[in-house]
């Protein structure tokens, strides 16, 4: 709440020292604009007298200081928020010859709005392409517009879902195509870029910032890894302990076997419920698709038969009382004999017309 | 030797096999005959079994007659495995007929049927300016060519020795004759691995496992075919050579890659695998001079041998994903320098703090590059893919895998493998490295992407025999024959035999299960359909080959037809004519255009099919019998693809209700309603009733009436449509003679004259031009 207030008490012609070149660079703009109004003093007064020639000068006027304002603003910040006013004021009253791009959300953390969130953050990285881009320029303007700064502004365009994205072209109205149809194509940057260029003519090449998250989990992890190493380098043995290497194997192969990466390419929902009777399925009925839970199931089946394979053979090989090892050898069989038409009963349950079972319909 | 002591084992590998045996050759409808052989080894265990039971006192040599035995009932079960596999892929053979299957496969045999009739270097220099009309295609640069040459080379020799075979026949039964070598080659790498009742129950895995059944029915031609040969062959070569150290079996290792490089691109497997496993040797402290000779021959002959493929060229000395093996070369040959200075030098200490500094750099250096090249491109890649190009993400095979997939392809085999690995992984050493890294890699490959389950299907054939193979060498056969009965440790003759019964159970549900899938999914030619009705009787569908029949009977010679790509290599291959785009998906924009082309209306379609000369268009339309397959399914698609290169003139959007839907009926978008698509799978299709219960004009396949039935065409004459309307054929007309003009003619009072003229002479009616000849015929 705090930051577009303080923008608008900036937006003045007398800016707060800042340290950066930017502010500075405003003022000297501002000092021009100043000097040539003060020189262009005398004629217009002289041209008072041709009313026509008048109005169209300060329409230029009105519109060259629009163009000023804008840029100033959005030379400080790629997104410019605005408020009823400001949006009037700006976007919807006549003198333009800017495009202005707006989204309307609700980021407010009371409305709970996610979407609005990961909007945001991709209209950002958009509208940062285009501010640090190098063919910038006061033709095209992001701003944004939040329901609870301008609801009025909601109302007025009879608007009521967020977010929304707009193009306001430099004349005319908009029309049905300058809203972005979020529905269907998403809204990433490159989309939203992609129908930038549709409207407007201007090209934006999405420049997303690296993610250097991945690179320091990494680095992080090497990091520990290595310090515990070097903590405990008097006793190494721990590395060459195959069951540690055996079951961080056996953890990637029960992973991929059942399903995890489909999962994480296509994030399916943990499991569904029935919103007539409130039933919950943990098994997806297509054999095209799953649930999470159910590849959890499906895990643990699987590390159950596995398991069972290696009792098996540990009660053959192990020396040790014979009843002890009976009851693994049991215990073995049992787990691979029964989780195995536990399986394929799942199995049987998602893949129609297949007809084979074992033990369990 | 320690291999060859466990000589027990191949009586308990036979003994579940030779249950599923009877059961794939009786489900083939083999004769008699051939059960009675599959018979055989199960007669056949009981000598064995009673001369394995002798007391051997270790370190003597072995009498000769168990080993005759022994070798004999491998030779006979790789001969049953090589029959079986062979037998239960041939379901589409019996049922249809010999025939190549689906779509790549038609350009495979197109090639070979050039090689054979051309000659090899003709095939080398072959440009094909049927492909990819007005571009052509340089077919010798852009095939890995070990398929059509191995072929080719088969019908050659058979020919010949008089032995008169069509080369067809050749490329039809070329993958189930493969599998057979598929099966020996991972026998002798699982006796490599672990022991030879493991390598036998391996090779009778991978003969029937539905995950390599899947591409090597009879009539896919296709790379994987061999290429999964080539790759179980290199392995098992180069666990030998790692094993010996010596440089013939390494030879022999890179002339099998060589011969994998030649059929197949997933050689990139083998050159990031082999560098991976003497990467972690060399992490274990496993160096050794053999896997430094191993190594150092193998990369240097390899990269040689590799590079003579045209279409692979300059790549592994370029591209990311060979940079691995680079790697690892350099590091190993530092590695042995410095090894060799230790040996040299007497500053120990100094000695070790060096080579650790130094292999420390440079793995992480080839960590890096692996890092970089797998998630880099593997897997950022498909995401990529996903977004950007339609084209990729419009292929089936290109998507993760379920689970039900994995228990599909391979069934028990998923649930017991890890077993396997765990045995591998706590009794290690050199070469159960190499398969713990290989089921490793290629199970997370299989994760990413459902066609790179064939990668995974021979590792867990492995290590799933091993995991069984373990289980029977304990609990089949009997305490007391053993070399030093273990009376008082046994867990008695009840448990054993409840245990290896159960475990045949379920190794006989996995046959009957593979069976069914070949059966059911992975047997049909998919050119020619099937239905059933309702007695069980079989209607065949052949409108596949009957349009392209009529395609290349009634068509010109040099006709270009246009259709999606998936049908170029099947009009290429069956009807002999010219295609603008084709399953080799090379060039976007050509498809796009193609693309753009349907998707417009049909006067901006026409000038696009002028500009490429189009003179027939070619539909696939199920709405009559109901085939989910066809065109307008794969619409949207067309209009994706064409709408990522001419953003401008065709938009999505217009294609679906203002709800959202994509709708065929009368509330479909008008644009949808009047291209070019549209209009061809529907032309007169609204006066076809197919049913009473149902109005005319219902399509079947999305259970809606049309929304169009009034099509009129005005620059494309419908040319032919096959009898279930399965393939439609539209001819392109030709420019009209004489431009019909939007204006009325000025009139003039020529017509008068002419008239009076006309009079004058006679009864020749006003054709000014034709008084001369008309008075001379009068006189």
């Amino acid at each position: 709440m705090a930051a577009p207030r303080s923008e608008a008490a900036a937006a003045g012609p007398s800016p707060r020292g800042g340290s950066a070149s930017r502010p500075r660079r405003g003022r000297w703009r501002w000092g021009l604009a100043g000097a040539s109004c003060a020189l262009l003093l005398p004629p217009l007064l002289l041209l008072l007298c041709a009313p026509p020639s008048v109005a169209q000068k300060k329409k230029e006027n009105l519109l060259a200081e629009k163009v000023e304002q804008l840029m100033d603003w959005s030379v400080r910040r790629s997104v410019i928020r605005m408020n009823g006013d400001k949006f009037r004021r700006f976007v919807k009253a006549p003198p333009r010859n800017y495009s202005v791009v707006v989204m309307f959300t609700a980021l407010q953390p009371q409305r709970q709005c996610s979407v609005c969130r990961q909007a945001n953050e991709e209209y950002q990285v958009l509208a940062n392409s285009w501010r640090y881009s190098s063919v910038f320029s006061n033709k095209l303007f992001f701003s944004v517009v939040d329901y609870d700064e301008g609801a009025d502004v909601f109302q007025q365009l009879n608007m009521n879902s967020a977010p929304t994205f707009m193009h306001f072209p430099p004349k005319g109205k908009p029309k049905r195509a300058d809203t972005f149809d979020l529905q269907r194509i998403g809204f990433a940057a490159e989309q939203l870029a992609k129908w930038i260029a549709d409207r407007t003519d201007v090209h934006i090449r999405v420049f997303r910032p690296p993610n250097y998250s991945g690179t320091i989990a990494l680095a992080l992890l090497i990091s520990l890894v290595g310090g515990l190493l070097y903590l405990r380098r008097n006793n190494l043995e721990f590395i060459y302990n195959k069951t540690g290497w055996a079951m961080a194997s056996l953890c990637v192969v029960f992973a991929m076997t059942s399903g995890q990466m489909w999962n994480h390419i296509r994030g399916p929902p943990y499991a569904h419920k029935n919103p007539q009777n409130g039933q919950v399925s943990y098994i997806h009925g297509s054999s095209q698709a799953q649930f999470v839970a159910e590849s959890h199931i499906i895990l643990l089946l699987n590390a159950a038969i596995t398991m069972g394979m290696v009792l098996l053979n540990e009660a053959a090989t192990s020396k040790g009382d014979v009843g002890k090892r009976r009851i693994i050898c049991l215990v073995g069989l049992g787990l691979v004999v029964f989780f195995f038409s536990f399986l394929l009963s799942i199995f049987r349950s998602k893949y129609h017309g297949y007809p084979y079972s074992f033990l369990i319909k | 030797p320690n291999a060859r002591l466990h000589f027990l084992v191949p009586a308990p590998a036979a003994r579940p096999r030779s249950l599923p045996l009877r059961l794939q050759l009786g489900s083939a409808r083999q004769s008699g005959a051939s059960r009675g052989r599959a018979r055989a080894p199960a007669a056949k265990l009981r000598p064995l079994g009673l001369a394995a039971g002798l007391p051997l006192p270790p370190g003597r040599p072995r009498p000769a007659s168990p080993a005759g035995w022994q070798s004999l009932l491998s030779f006979t079960i790789l001969f049953l495995a090589w029959l079986a596999g062979f037998s239960s892929r041939l379901f589409a053979v019996i049922r249809f007929e010999s025939i190549i299957h689906e779509f790549d496969p038609w350009f495979n045999y197109r090639s070979t049927h050039h090689l054979a009739s051309h000659g090899f270097y003709e095939f080398l220099n072959w440009f094909d300016e049927r492909a990819w009309y007005p571009l052509g295609r340089i077919v010798g640069g852009t095939v890995y060519p070990g398929l059509m040459v191995t072929a080719g080379l088969i019908h050659w020799i058979l020919n010949m020795l008089n032995i008169t075979v069509h080369i067809r026949d050749v490329c039809v039964f070329l993958a189930p004759i493969f599998s057979g070598l598929t099966s020996i080659s991972t026998f002798l790498l699982t006796r490599e691995l672990w022991n030879q009742g493991a390598g036998l129950l391996a090779a009778c895995f991978i003969a029937i496992v539905p995950g390599y059944i899947s591409r090597s029915v009879a009539g896919s031609f296709d790379n994987e075919g061999i290429a999964i040969f080539a790759l179980q062959f290199t392995y098992y070569l180069w666990v030998k050579s790692v094993k010996t150290g010596s440089v013939s079996w390494t030879i022999c290792c890179c002339l099998s890659y060589f011969y994998m490089v030649s059929a197949w691109g997933g050689y990139v497997f083998i050159i990031n695998l082999i560098p991976l496993h003497v990467f972690v040797l060399l992490l274990m402290q496993r160096y050794s001079k053999r896997v430094y000779i191993a190594y150092s021959t193998f990369y240097i002959v390899g990269l040689i041998l590799s590079m003579q493929i045209p279409f692979v060229g300059f790549q592994p000395i370029r591209t990311s994903e060979h940079m691995a093996a680079a790697g690892v070369f350099a590091l190993i040959q530092a590695y042995a320098f410095l090894q060799y200075l230790r040996d040299r030098l007497t500053k120990q200490e100094f000695q070790t703090l060096f080579f650790l500094g130094v292999s420390l750099a440079a793995g992480a250096v080839f960590l890096s590059v692996i890092y970089l090249t797998y998630t880099g491109e593997w897997h950022q890649g498909w995401k990529y893919a996903k977004i950007h190009i339609p084209i990729i993400a419009s292929v089936s095979e290109h998507q993760p895998t379920t689970w039900v997939s994995f228990f599909f392809d391979l069934h028990i085999l998923v649930c017991t493998f890890p077993a396997g690995l765990w045995f591998c992984i706590k009794n290690i050493n050199d070469e159960r490295v190499f398969v713990a890294l290989y089921a490793i890699s290629a199970v997370y490959f299989a994760g990413v992407m459902v066609r790179l389950m064939l990668t995974l299907t021979p590792v867990v054939c492995m290590l799933s025999a091993i995991a069984f193979s373990n289980v029977f060498e304990h609990y089949l056969g009997d305490d007391l024959k053993r070399e030093n009965p273990p009376v008082e440790d046994s867990l008695g003759p009840n448990i054993k035999s409840i245990v290896t019964m159960l475990m045949l159970m379920l190794l006989m549900m996995f046959a009957v299960h593979c069976t069914w899938v070949t059966s059911n999914a992975y047997s049909s030619p998919s050119i020619v359909l099937a239905s059933y009705n309702h007695d069980g009787t079989r209607n065949i569908l052949d409108d596949f080959r009957e349009a392209y029949y009529w395609l290349r009977q009634n068509t010109d010679e040099h006709a270009r037809v246009m259709s999606w790509w998936d049908y170029g290599y099947q009009i290429a291959g069956m009807a002999n004519r010219t295609t603008l785009v084709d399953n080799n998906t090379w060039n976007n924009s050509h498809i796009a255009l193609v693309g753009k082309a349907m998707s417009s209306n049909e006067t901006a379609a026409y000038k696009i099919m002028r500009s490429l000369d189009v003179d027939y268009v070619l539909i696939i339309f199920g709405g009559v019998i109901g085939y989910s397959g066809d065109d307008i399914n794969k619409f949207l698609w067309m209009v994706r693809i064409a709408e990522g290169e001419h953003p401008k003139d065709i938009r999505e959007s217009d294609y679906f209700t203002p709800q959202g839907e994509f709708r065929v009926d009368k509330a479909g978008s008008p644009t949808l309603l009047n291209c070019l698509m549209y209009k061809m799978s529907y032309y007169r299709f609204g006066e076809m009733q197919l049913d009473f219960r149902t109005p005319p004009g219902f399509d079947r396949t999305r259970n809606a009436e049309i929304g169009n039935k009034d099509i009129k065409f005005k620059h494309l004459e419908e040319a032919f449509t096959s009898e279930h309307w399965l393939v439609r054929i539209y001819k392109v007309k030709q420019l009209q003679n004489r431009e019909t003009l939007d204006h009325k003619p000025r009139v003039t009072n020529i017509l008068s004259k002419q008239k009076y003229l006309s009079k004058k002479v006679g009864s020749q009616g006003n054709y000014p031009t034709k008084v001369g000849s008309g008075l001379s015929g009068r006189w």
